[in-house]
């Protein structure tokens, strides 16, 4: 076959390719919440194309949340999240050594340091392993119904530091990278973390992976107590990292169960919340985590506009704190769904 | 095919901000060279591409007053790069500093403040422009996207109140909610509504339903001296008449009431011809019977003309089918691509032609189809799906898409000179041709317009898109291009949507003295220092 007519997947471009036609801005939750161009992917790139340097675009690289919706739109291939990262690890190593750094910051340096936690040996190779994240290793009764419902083995080793460490911009040393990855070679991925899933998939290109949302939503248990009443609020960062995939599953979801997801019009997957690196690393003063709150609040609100869900089912344990801000409806996470029965008959009770 | 290069100037971020750092200042009133290229326009008398930059006298007093109303400036490359150039991508230059429009009361100070210091103001939407109207050659870039909420929206009455920075598809995305929909608007995703009623706009339900701007009711205008003003057929009608397809001579609109509809899914039907001729035939005819809800016409060069038609009830697609399918003498795709085997095997030096089809129509074709946008066989969103198709596989970094506004008598010979003109001057190109039903009681929004002066019933218009595909061309071969399509509309007696920013040389020869004149002299009136959206049409 002539080389013209092959589908061959075309390598992500550089912000040197934008051509501003704004399709970003549209879906950016940063956008949503200043209204300014430059607290968007296109105000980086057309910036970055007229020579500002990182440091002059700080406020808007650290603003972000890198929930990826701008990756699937743009029509220039440009790998923006990426871009976006990029300039975080230039700001970052921009740094000099001798500045205050938050806490956060120095116990992550410290972990990555350390090199892997002992990991328990998980039987085989090709047993799915389940990389829970922080979140949801908090709550062990949680962990412990998720992993029932998958019926998989949590990997000790899930690589929250280094989840971390791409979020905020640090490098990974390759020591620590290469024991991550060569514990997972072999195993089918289950995460809970959308970001260290897309990273996943370029270090690991040959292995399965899956987010957690849909891991847990291809379970009859979880299914069959979806409800067309329900608004189902998927992750944003597994959707978009695996976008092509991703929205031809959740179409699917939505015709078997009749539930409405927290789309767009473009089926791009809107945020619940938008908080960007500031909070992720607790630097903001007081007065700005009330601000950060309310621009979740914009995004929670805007997902319920001129919706009338009887409850909200969300795949992150995340989002769930940005609804019960702006809400009263139950909001549920998904694998609660699959979890007591006498719950369920209720729900089933109240919303048919 | 010549094609010239232009050294140094897209070679990196930095070499281009050296450059466009260094334009130099000129004095008010005289003209200097253009920053960017040596004067382009053949065949007319003009005297520079690029309107000077502005000089920056007075700008710190004028930033000193701003600052004291507590009115937010921004400067420096981070907040003005992202405003470097427009969709076109031919017209480069930077702002001074740049506001965020924030409300109706803010704007006006912004104005006052101008007209007090004679800075130039620039007004911009979505930025997409392609002749470098929306870009501020100095002096403030107001950017209207920060006015983007929806007000109000009164679902018995079929109407919204939006603020006029809000992009079309946030609208759409709001209007949804509550299974709304608006009645037309560009299919590009990031038009603004304020732009779009400032010159027009075109959907493919213009034929029935008008240019986007006549769904306009009412306005709120912030006019050149800062005077907050509502206007309507019946309030204030003069400016209203002015400022709706007026070019952002006369006023910013900052909110408007626009009429809806409930909104509907669309089933499309596409046929396929070998003729300009016979597919634009076709089209008229359609329009003029009222066949279908939507048409228009989409093009790969003059090999494959794509009419597609569209409906918003099973009962008007069933009426359609009933009485004027059968009357098209378009194909089917199947139908279609046999007979392009067909002529492409008794024509074996087109090889090249056959492949550019067939590998075009491999990318473009799915994407009207995807199946994230189809529920039932229906188009969920057109816009979504147009637009989405249209920045992929006809965006890039540059873009010229001169057109032709012409009455419906004579729009075929004006596509059929076009497309000529396309093929002498581009390997590659499309056509997008769609009807415009003008509604007589708004005559006067149409004066120095993009609807011809005397036309009647139906305006059809065409735009003439060069496919780019990375290749480098001068600005001299782009003018040159556009040039020979624009005189194509003075030979026939049209107009153009895009007759501002570098194509405004055309204006007095399509209008004529008297009426530019007589617009001048308003706009002179209204906007005493001439800092509003200055070099756009005067």
């Amino acid at each position: 076959m002539p080389a013209f007519l092959a589908k061959v997947p075309a390598a992500p471009r550089d912000y040197s390719a934008c051509s501003g036609c704004s399709l970003c801005l549209l879906v950016c939750p940063m956008w949503r919440s200043s209204h300014d161009p430059v607290f968007t992917p296109e105000g980086l790139a057309k910036a970055l194309q007229c020579g500002a340097t990182a440091s002059e675009l700080a406020a808007p690289i650290a603003a972000c949340s890198l929930c990826g919706a701008c990756d699937p739109v743009c029509p220039e291939r440009i790998d923006l999240s990426g871009m976006i990262m990029d300039l975080r690890r230039r700001l970052a190593n921009a740094l000099p050594s001798d500045s205050p750094r938050p806490a956060l910051l120095d116990e992550l340096h410290a972990r990555l340091q350390q090199g892997a936690p002992a990991t328990a040996p998980v039987a085989s190779r090709s047993v799915p392993v389940l990389l829970p994240g922080p979140v949801l290793r908090s709550d062990p009764a949680l962990m412990a119904q998720v992993q029932a419902l998958l019926g998989i083995a949590v990997f000790d080793d899930d690589g929250d530091d280094i989840a971390l460490a791409i979020e905020v911009g640090v490098e990974i040393p390759q020591q620590r990278l290469h024991a991550f990855l060569d514990s997972l070679r072999g195993h089918s991925i289950v995460a809970a973390d959308g970001l260290l899933l897309r990273q996943l998939r370029r270090w690991l290109p040959g292995s399965q992976r899956m987010g957690l949302g849909p891991a847990l939503s291809t379970r009859a248990a979880v299914r069959s107590n979806l409800a067309p009443s329900d608004l189902y609020v998927i992750e944003p960062r597994a959707f978009h990292g695996d976008y092509e995939r991703m929205v031809g599953y959740y179409d699917r979801l939505q015709r078997e169960t009749g539930c409405s997801l927290s789309l767009d019009l473009q089926r791009i997957a809107i945020p619940a919340s938008s908080s960007g690196l500031e909070h992720r690393l607790g630097l903001v003063p007081k007065r700005d985590v009330l601000r950060g709150v309310a621009d979740d609040d914009v995004q929670a609100r805007w997902l319920l506009q001129g919706r009338t869900p009887a409850r909200i089912v969300v795949e992150s344990l995340a989002d769930r704190a940005a609804f019960g801000r702006v809400c009263d409806l139950p909001v549920v996470y998904l694998a609660e769904l699959g979890e007591d029965p006498e719950m369920m008959k209720k729900f089933r009770h109240a919303f048919g | 095919m010549r094609r010239f290069f232009f050294p140094g100037y897209y070679s990196s971020p930095a070499s281009k901000r050296t450059i466009l750092l260094n334009i130099p200042p000129v004095e008010p009133g005289t003209v200097g060279p253009c920053p960017v290229a040596p004067d382009a326009l053949q065949g007319i008398k003009r005297q520079q591409t690029n309107p000077a930059r502005w000089n920056g006298a007075g700008w710190e007093p004028f930033v000193a007053t701003l600052r004291a109303a507590g009115l937010d400036l921004a400067e420096g490359a981070a907040a003005c790069g992202v405003y470097l150039t427009d969709a076109g991508g031919t017209a480069c230059g930077l702002p001074h500093g740049v506001v965020l429009a924030r409300s109706a009361g803010q704007i006006a100070l912004l104005l006052k403040a101008a007209q007090a210091h004679r800075v130039p103001v620039t007004v911009r939407g979505g930025g997409l422009t392609t002749e470098g109207e929306s870009v501020a050659f100095g002096g403030v870039l107001l950017d209207m996207t920060g006015m983007s909420r929806v007000l109000a929206i009164d679902a018995a009455a079929l109407t919204v109140r939006t603020e006029a920075g809000i992009y079309w598809h946030s609208l759409a995305e709001e209007l949804r909610r509550k299974n709304l929909d608006y009645l037309s608007a560009p299919l590009n995703l990031t038009s603004s509504v304020g732009g779009t009623l400032g010159v027009g706009g075109i959907d493919v339900n213009s034929a029935r339903l008008g240019c986007s701007a006549d769904q306009a009711l009412s306005l709120q205008v912030v006019t050149p001296t800062g005077d907050v003003v509502e206007c309507s057929d019946d309030e204030n009608p003069e400016l209203f008449q002015r400022v709706i397809l007026g070019y952002g001579q006369f006023g910013i609109i900052t909110e408007a009431t626009l009429r809806l509809r409930p909104y509907t899914p669309l089933a499309m039907h596409y046929f396929y011809y070998s003729s300009l001729r016979t597919a634009i035939e076709d089209l008229q005819m359609l329009d003029r019977n009222d066949a279908s809800d939507y048409s228009g016409i989409l093009t790969i060069m003059d090999c494959a003309v794509n009419l597609l038609v569209a409906f918003d009830s099973a009962e008007r697609e069933a009426a359609f089918r009933a009485n004027w399918k059968s009357r098209l003498r378009g194909h089917g795709e199947l139908g279609f691509g046999l007979c392009m085997a067909g002529h492409y095997a008794l024509r074996p030096w087109k090889l090249r032609e056959a492949l550019y089809l067939l590998q075009r129509k491999r990318a473009v074709f799915p994407e009207f189809r995807r199946a994230e946008y189809m529920r039932d066989g229906k188009m969920h969103d057109r816009t979504v799906v147009f637009s989405r198709a249209v920045w992929k596989h006809w965006g890039s970094r540059n873009m010229v898409i001169p057109d032709l506004a012409m009455p419906a008598d004579r729009f075929v010979e004006a596509v059929e000179r076009g497309n000529a003109v396309c093929r002498k001057y581009f390997s590659h190109y499309t056509l997008y041709c769609v009807g415009i039903r003008l509604r007589p009681e708004h005559r006067p929004h149409y004066e120095m317009s993009c609807i011809p002066p005397g036309a009647e019933g139906w305006v059809y218009g065409c735009e003439f898109e060069p496919m780019i595909e990375g290749g480098v061309y001068s600005r001299d071969h782009f003018q040159a291009f556009k040039n020979a399509i624009y005189d194509i509309g003075l030979d026939l007696g049209g107009s153009y949507y895009r007759f501002g920013g570098m194509m405004k040389g055309y204006i007095r020869r399509v209008f004529g003295d008297e009426l530019v004149e007589r617009h001048l002299a308003m706009k002179r009136r209204a906007d005493p220092a001439m800092i509003l959206n200055r070099d756009v049409i005067f």
